[in-house]
């Protein structure tokens, strides 16, 4: 699974995007688990994740968070997004310290993950680098579509409902953060990054208008 | 597979903006919708989201490959082997503990038809032979999903009776020798443009401190824009694998 690693759209508003993961390997630290992962939920509250969840229940921005801790089993896996380096930072040294066994993965923008390794004191291991999109991409939606679309990287969002929703704020039906917590439950994962998608919402909004206007 | 129970719909169409790759039409004639089953890939969004007032939309009993193909596009399933949801595989996740891709190899991991555009297993097959000729390894069943559909691991072909099924994305997985990196990249470009969907391509590698492998100078041979964002495994994990 990559669903965080292709996320699309202007590279400054995805450097106020952080997905972090913590991962069980099969057969090796698998079992019993649920401890393990109330460190990183611990952890990410207490940096204000922004989003979390499990895919088993769902995310935060659908279900209440205890019943997502209710629910833990060692088929779960836990993930969810920060929006400023302070955070990952804090994060990571607190997952760190807790010294669990458990692989750990933050997915962004390098220029500021990398840094937040430094001042947190990890050593990256290893990369699984975004080469982006190839092939017959005159099928895809358009990119103001697309960096909303990739923040759900196994494509739970639909490009309709997104035109939908950006279609109910222009019509003042609705607030870009109201659209954007919308479109936050369609991805099981809690990796959706509704506050980025809120700004990327008023953006696509604004940028309708100036066209009607022309 | 799900589909649509005519008798229960009532034309509303609130449930076609739900769909994951439009493939809930409207019949004008008989005003109601339904789903062609030749596009659906069983993500099952519509059914989570309970977006039908009148709760026609059902789930349909399905073959060997549709369940693989409903796997792989619903995040929450478990894969049956492998025993990770979304895709399936812990590619990099894992990789400061499990050492799939070690020093001195780099990791592929392609995910046809992600962005969204979905895709049919004859062009997954096309990309896994091209890249298996120009020196990947493919991941086994132990590991990736794919492999089950596998005749063949070492050429990537696929069963012949799969290749016309469609799912929402799935991924191939392998890794090769950092000398062979270049000839696989073009195999690559190539075939890039000979399949009717697309793909995201991750390239996994071992890295310094600063995240860098000096495989990614060979990009800039290929006229490849170097990346500039990524999934950043910390090396917390344990047993740690240093190879």
């Amino acid at each position: 699974m990559s669903h965080s690693l292709h996320r699309s759209g202007d590279i400054e508003s995805q450097k106020k995007d952080f997905v972090w993961f913590m991962y069980q390997t099969k057969g090796v630290n698998d079992k019993n688990i649920k401890p393990k992962m109330m460190v990183y939920i611990n952890a990410a509250e207490r940096q204000g994740s922004e989003n979390w969840g499990d895919v088993k229940t769902g995310p935060i921005t659908r279900f209440d968070p205890q019943d997502i801790k209710d629910h833990i089993t060692d088929k779960s896996r836990i993930r969810g997004v920060f929006t400023k380096p302070e955070q990952v930072i804090g994060f990571l040294k607190e997952v760190k310290e807790a010294d669990i066994d458990q692989s750990c993965i933050i997915t962004g923008v390098f220029s500021e993950v990398i840094p937040c390794c430094h001042a947190a004191g990890v050593t990256p291991h290893s990369i699984n680098y975004s080469l982006g999109v190839w092939g017959n991409k005159g099928i895809l939606p358009d990119e103001d579509t697309l960096a909303i679309t990739t923040m759900c990287g196994h494509h739970m969002i639909p490009p309709k409902f997104v035109e939908y929703i950006i279609d109910q704020v222009d019509k003042g039906r609705m607030t870009p953060q109201e659209g954007a917590d919308r479109l936050s439950t369609f991805c099981y994962c809690g990796i959706f990054n509704q506050v980025r998608c809120a700004d990327l919402i008023a953006e696509d909004v604004e940028k309708r208008r100036n066209k009607k206007d022309e | 597979m799900a589909q649509i129970i005519s008798e229960k719909c009532v034309g509303c169409r609130q449930c076609q903006k739900y769909c994951s790759v439009d493939a809930i039409k409207y019949d004008a004639e008989k005003r109601k919708c339904y789903i062609a089953s030749d596009e659906c890939v069983d993500c099952y969004v519509c059914m989570r989201q309970h977006v039908c007032p009148r709760d026609a939309i059902q789930p349909v009993e399905m073959d060997y490959y549709q369940q693989f193909c409903h796997t792989m596009s619903d995040p929450c399933e478990n894969h049956g082997v492998t025993g990770v949801t979304g895709r399936g595989t812990e590619e990099v996740k894992t990789n400061d503990v499990t050492g799939r891709v070690k020093k001195g190899r780099v990791g592929f991991c392609i995910d046809v038809g992600r962005p969204g555009a979905g895709c049919r297993f004859y062009d997954v097959e096309k990309i896994a032979m091209a890249i298996a000729a120009a020196g990947v390894k493919l991941e086994g069943p132990e590991c990736t999903p794919l492999a089950a559909l596998m005749t063949d691991v070492s050429t990537g072909k696929l069963q012949d009776e799969v290749l016309n099924y469609r799912t929402l994305s799935v991924i191939i997985e392998g890794n090769c020798a950092d000398e062979d990196f270049p000839n696989v990249m073009r195999a690559l470009q190539k075939v890039s443009g000979e399949i009717e969907t697309v793909f995201s391509l991750g390239l996994i590698m071992r890295v310094d401190e600063n995240g860098y492998n000096p495989n990614l100078e060979a990009l800039d041979d290929l006229g490849i824009p170097r990346p500039y964002r990524g999934k950043v495994n910390v090396g917390l994990g344990k047993p740690l694998c240093l190879d």
